[in-house]
């Protein structure tokens, strides 16, 4: 294979994906999809079904996440006496496709030359799916009925003609019609995007060689993935962690992992992983496999997308987990388990590789959600305030403050927008004070918010990591964990399962505070460097005790100033005599 | 009338323009930058070009000070004021992170946390006071900020936008407490929602203004002395220009000014050779910076990242860069497959045939290899020519790992890196949902015009326009550019919801601002233009659209121009949910006496003689005729291959193309 030829086909159809990706964004309905680019597309293997090429739009959590439902649609189509020109398959089931039932996936065969030449696949975030709640995440789900519709892989396109009955079926089905059947439309003309580029290429440069080309570029990502391991150091490499509870049952999960390194091969075993949990914070299989590609990418970042760079890679996870999700298991609260996975790969990975591993960042999705009806504007609203929070310590850096999870690229919402638009007014918006892992590197502080109703309205929260924090690695220290507080008429309190509240009734005066984690710290605290300390201790990043206690900083002068701040200088030679006391407490001889 | 000059002081060369009086030829020019005082190097530009004070009615400038001093963070130490409860909104940004993948790296503000300070006050969403100003408290503050070495500070309070008493009053209290400082109240720089976005916006401002006007004044005095007093004015990143004097004030407006100007020099010229949708491919040593104009407008872009969790809320002229110049390296990856770039040699060690110390093959070394770039040519400032077999060695090294020859391995470089380029001009036009067909491109800077005839095959763009003057593109934008100021204000109010009167209100007040920052410049105008229009967005929404409005229109006729655009855009209108306006704009534009546009004088002949001939590579070696540009006039016609030498670039026209010399002597090039 000419290598010039292979880098421009690659990079041409990497472009036909991105392509995809911004017709899609720009002609979706739903909002999820054109404001927060909730959607993916991709060109798939026509045999194997591995991913050629994806879209570089999407959101990371659909990394590796279409090629399990493309394989699945190639295997019953051929049971279906194959694909044929016109054909589209559409399915939700989240046991084999992953994620959850509002994220629903389309997959087309592409001809050239009248043979088969590979196969596209699309996936948008649809507002609705039935099920019991709007917009289907339902807290106290126990049954994936409860979460929406299931659509399982058939044909919604044969040979060109709209399979009408199974719109109808499931627009009857859901709360906004309109917008799934625009979503629909959006979704399917992408193809004639991924098509007419294909096309071109082939003219180009003839279906045999791009098919050689296909072949290629997965056993080059592999060669590629296959050299990123092998400078791996041998061994194995475990990390256990805790999601604080399912939300119905108050008892602590287990996730545990162990990372087998064997030359150019990995192998990720889930094996000690907890059982199936009763409320939604499960994830199938496929997602547990999409969340490991996620924290590998994070971790290498030049690592290409596609089938070949999966291939040295293989998995156990036990049936009967909570990442093993099977029917009728609800799987709505995804994000949690996801989270956490991401979290034990880069615990495990920080043993082989601490330079290239980060600490934990803030570990959880932390959804606030307010609804009700304006009262000003008589319009029913509903609102959405996912976490943002530190991350975790690398040997390259401190930690990021208020990021966005690592599956993610969503945004917060605007304090002023958010006010415009609902009956609260926020209070606050700021760092968490001293909340980062303390270490050689800083953790990032987590993010602190608090709002009051001044008149009615519903509030409902979902997240994790309160009885369990986001770690430090190579020494360095854990963060703070989550904290969320309600305070309606005169009583202040925490729900009963620490971050989880279904709906409370709020009227004026009513208000929430949310403590988001930080993320973990990296490295021994005692040998960061004075004066990073003492710039910490100045901006409030840390608290003075932790300079004293964890840091082992001694003050050398400490000025009250106004507004709240103060002007702190480490006596150098004091500090580090304490350093030096701290040290051997800390590992008697 | 006397001449006019556009000066664009970049990082490595301060290029110049001169447009003289009529019958008097025009001027180019390169000089170094002389980044430790830009003005040095203007001067020296100035001195060059053998110009003197009494040869000028205007001096028109772009300067990168200001995008430096953001990107490397050496701006002036500023001090920040919010509401309480809200000093963290600067670093915190709304959620986000660096890269997409990667999880390393943070966030430095320009203005560090314990320069933040809260003070006690707080708006509603409708500017209503909630808490009044605390007075002493910020008194105090200010007190304990006299005593630092802080040069200027920000106040920017909750909903100000709405309301600015409280922000205008604390600046006055401020004032009182030291007049030295430059005091920027956030709305009085962008009178929008979004705390984030205004906030940072406004800290920009007041990060650059200290720096920014002790430049503005250090260049008037050195223009002064050098004998020149008459009009100054700066390009700003709209595509207008402001008078010096203003710049203090101004000083966020001048971010990424050179890039604009460039742009719309293309956007003149490319319309004078009638071409109203046009592609600009600005094409340099590390960068190529591309841009689109519809309809002969640049496209606008209402908020830029200056750098990570740096947003610039201000209408800036949409320039897209990618990492992909001369100086760009081609290696291998892991898999052994070619990547050409981000990674650059850049200025030095710079190309291996620079001889200033490169050994890795680049771009610009793969057309020397290919002979597209003459052999003898020099390099700027220096006597010494280029080193052809140091390229080839370079380029022969990388090919044997491929398993590729020599020639080979050059034509894979170029492809590569076009490849790049060419998909990020696929996007950006299919961003906006037309097709890259319909585009001409202009073809400016130092390699773009070497590279833009194979983009046109990869992107199937129809023309390659290349200016008279490409290398000093931008030089030349600053000439011919508009003195222009852009208004906001948020309204945030449903049409079925909006008083009689309000937003006439608005846009009279508008209108007045408008019109007293074109007469208070001082710049002769000769037909001043107001326009406005109104981002409108659904009930709900969170994307608004931009609508072009009248100051008479009432709710229903709003309604309707917003359904229109709606349709336009997406198909369909949302029947049934409430529209809601946003945004009210004005645009006030006064354009100055326009000068025509370099041109060459007209010949007779219509074939040119080569000055040369020399072998060149496409895919295979051809024996090929080099013209000299000085001899293209209007009319003359002539096919690929062939080469086309200026002292600014280089143009490679391909063997399936031809070209033709149109009348104000652009060079189009299209496919055969």
């Amino acid at each position: 294979m000419d290598p010039v030829t292979l880098a421009v086909v690659r990079g041409s159809l990497e472009q036909i994906a991105d392509e995809m990706d911004l017709h899609l964004i720009h002609a979706a309905m739903s909002p999820i999809i054109s404001e927060t680019n909730d959607c993916a597309n991709g060109i798939f293997h026509p045999s194997t079904g591995e991913t050629i090429a994806q879209g570089r739009y999407g959101l990371p959590v659909f990394l590796a996440y279409m090629q399990f439902t493309v394989q699945k649609v190639i295997e019953l189509a051929r049971e279906d006496g194959g694909f044929k020109p016109g054909d589209m398959w559409i399915m939700n089931d989240t046991y084999i496709g992953g994620s959850h039932l509002q994220d629903v996936q389309i997959i087309a065969p592409v001809f050239a030359d009248g043979e088969l030449f590979a196969v596209m696949a699309t996936t948008g975030h649809w507002m609705d799916m039935g099920g019991n709640v709007p917009g289907g995440w339902g807290p106290k789900a126990t049954e994936i009925h409860q979460e929406g519709i299931i659509i399982p892989p058939v044909k919604l396109y044969e040979e060109g003609r709209l399979n009408k009955a199974l719109v109808a079926m499931f627009c009857a089905n859901v709360r906004l019609p309109a917008e799934i059947a625009g979503d629909l439309a959006a979704m399917t003309n992408v193809f004639s995007v991924g098509n007419r580029g294909i096309e071109a290429l082939v003219k180009k440069y003839g279906r045999a060689l791009l098919s050689d080309c296909l072949n290629e570029m997965i056993a080059y990502s592999e060669r590629q993935m296959r050299s990123y391991i092998a400078d791996l150091p041998d061994g194995t490499y475990t990390w256990h962690d805790w999601i604080d509870n399912d939300g119905i049952v108050d008892q602590p999960i287990p996730v545990h992992l162990a990372i087998t390194i064997s030359g150019e091969t990995m192998h990720f075993d889930f094996t000690g992983t907890g059982p199936k949990a009763r409320g939604p914070q499960n994830m199938s299989r496929n997602t547990t496999l999409s969340s490991c590609y996620v924290a590998i990418k994070h971790i290498f970042p030049d690592v290409p997308v596609n089938g070949g760079t999966f291939r040295p890679i293989s998995f156990n996870v036990p049936a009967g987990t909570l990442l093993a999700a099977e029917y009728p298991s609800p799987c709505g609260g995804y994000l949690d388990p996801m989270g956490r996975v991401i979290d034990v790969v880069f615990g495990a990975m920080s043993k082989a590789i601490p330079e290239k591993a980060p600490a934990a960042f803030f570990g959880t999705i932390g959804v606030v959600a307010i609804s009700g009806t304006h009262p000003r504007s008589g319009n029913y609203f509903v609102g959405v305030f996912p976490y943002p929070g530190g991350y975790g310590a690398t040997q390259a850096s401190d930690g990021l403050v208020n990021g966005t999870p690592p599956q993610s690229m969503a945004n917060f919402m605007s304090i002023e927008m958010s006010e415009h638009r609902f009956p609260v007014r926020f209070d606050y918006y700021r760092m968490r004070e001293d909340s980062g892992g303390v270490g050689w590197h800083r953790g990032g502080c987590g993010t602190e918010y608090g709002f009051t109703a001044w008149a009615d309205c519903n509030i409902s929260a979902i997240g994790d990591r309160v009885d369990y924090a986001p770690f430090g690695i190579v020494g360095g220290g854990s963060a703070a964990p989550n904290k969320i507080t309600f305070t309606t008429g005169d009583k202040t309190w925490i729900p009963e399962m620490r971050s989880k509240q279904d709906k409370v009734e709020f009227v004026a005066g009513d208000a929430i505070q949310a403590a988001s984690p930080g993320g973990g710290g990296f490295g021994n605290a005692l040998e960061r460097s004075l004066a990073a300390v003492e710039l910490d201790l100045n901006r409030g990043y840390i608290s003075r005790a932790t300079a004293e206690t964890q840091y082992g900083a001694v003050m050398a002068e400490v000025v009250p100033q106004v507004a709240g701040h103060t002007r702190y200088r480490l006596d150098v030679d004091a500090s580090a005599a304490r350093r030096l006391q701290l040290a051997a407490q800390a590992s008697p001889i | 009338m006397a001449g006019i000059v556009g000066i664009d002081v970049g990082g490595t060369f301060t290029d110049l323009f001169f447009s003289g009086a009529p019958g008097r030829p025009h001027q180019i020019l390169k000089v170094p930058s002389t980044p430790q005082d830009p003005s040095i190097g203007l001067l020296n530009a100035l001195k060059a070009a053998g110009l003197s004070p009494a040869d000028l009615d205007a001096i028109l400038h772009g300067t990168t000070i200001a995008t430096n001093a953001v990107i490397e963070r050496k701006g002036a130490l500023c001090a920040l004021i919010t509401t309480a409860g809200f000093r963290d909104v600067l670093e915190l940004g709304r959620r986000d992170r660096p890269s997409m993948y990667g999880l390393e790296g943070t966030h430095e503000p320009l203005v560090p946390r314990d320069l933040r300070f809260e003070v006690k006050e707080r708006l509603d969403y409708e500017g209503n006071v909630l808490l009044a100003l605390d007075e002493p408290g910020l008194r105090a503050i200010g007190e304990v900020l006299k005593q630092s070495k802080v040069e200027s500070v920000v106040v920017a309070f909750m909903h100000a936008y709405a309301n600015p008493a409280h922000e205008l009053r604390a600046c006055e209290i401020l004032a009182q407490i030291n007049p030295d400082w430059e005091l920027v109240a956030a709305t009085s720089v962008v009178r929008e929602y979004y705390e984030f976005e205004r906030t940072s916006t406004a800290v920009v401002q007041g990060y650059l203004q200290p720096l920014v006007a002790r430049y503005a004044k250090n260049l008037a005095h050195k223009l002064r002395e050098w004998g020149y007093e008459r009009d100054i004015a700066i390009m700003q990143s709209n595509g207008g220009v402001a008078p010096l004097r203003q710049l203090g004030k101004r000083s966020a407006y001048i971010v990424r000014s050179g890039p604009a100007a460039g742009v719309m020099a293309a956007a003149r010229l490319a319309g004078e050779a009638g071409f109203s949708h046009i592609i600009t491919a600005d094409m340099g040593g590390t960068s190529f910076d591309v841009a689109v104009v519809i309809n002969g407008e640049p496209k606008v872009a209402e908020i830029t990242n200056l750098d990570f969790r740096i947003p610039l809320r201000l209408p800036m002229i949409d320039v897209h860069t990618i990492g992909a110049g001369g100086g760009s390296i081609a290696h291998l990856d892991r898999g052994g497959m070619l990547l050409v770039g981000p990674r650059s040699a850049g200025a030095k060690p710079g190309p291996v045939a620079y001889r200033r110390g490169g050994t890795e093959p680049t771009v610009t070394d793969a057309n020397v290899v290919l002979g597209r770039i003459n052999p003898g040519s020099l390099m700027n400032g220096s006597d010494s020519t280029l080193d052809v077999e140091g390229a080839r060695e370079a380029v022969r090294r990388l090919g044997t790992q491929l398993g590729l020859g020599l020639e080979q391995t050059a034509e894979a470089i170029l492809a590569v890196v076009n490849q790049r380029m060419a998909g990020r001009i696929r996007l950006m036009s299919i961003e906006r949902g037309l097709d890259p067909r319909d585009f001409a491109m202009v073809a400016f800077g130092g390699a773009g015009p070497l590279h833009c005839g194979a983009l046109m095959l990869e992107t199937g763009v129809s023309t390659m326009l290349v200016p008279l003057y490409p290398g000093v593109l931008c030089a030349i934008g600053c000439v011919y550019a508009d003195l222009r100021y852009d208004i906001s204000q948020t309204v945030e109010k449903r049409l079925d919801k909006l008083l009689p009167g309000e937003l006439a209100a608005i846009i009279a007040q508008q209108r007045e601002q408008g019109q007293r920052q074109l007469s208070e410049s001082e710049v002769p105008i000769d037909v001043t233009t107001i326009t406005h229009a109104a981002d409108m967005a659904y009930a709900g929404q969170i994307h608004s659209l931009r609508v072009p409005i009248e100051p008479d229109w009432d709710s229903a006729r709003l309604q309707q121009a917003f359904n229109e655009v709606y349709r336009e855009k997406f198909g369909n209108t949302l029947v049934g949910i409430a529209v809601v306006i946003v945004i009210l704009r004005t645009i006030a534009i006064g354009a100055r006496s326009s000068a025509a546009l370099p041109h060459s004088e007209a010949g007779s002949a219509t074939q040119p003689t080569p000055s040369a001939r020399r072998p060149v590579h496409f895919n295979q070696w051809y024996d090929t005729p080099v013209y000299q540009r000085t001899s293209l006039t209007p009319g003359m016609r002539f096919d690929g291959p062939a080469i086309i030498e200026q002292s600014d670039t280089t143009t490679v026209v391909e063997p399936t193309m031809s070209a033709l010399v149109d009348s104000k002597g652009n060079l189009l090039v299209k496919v055969k």
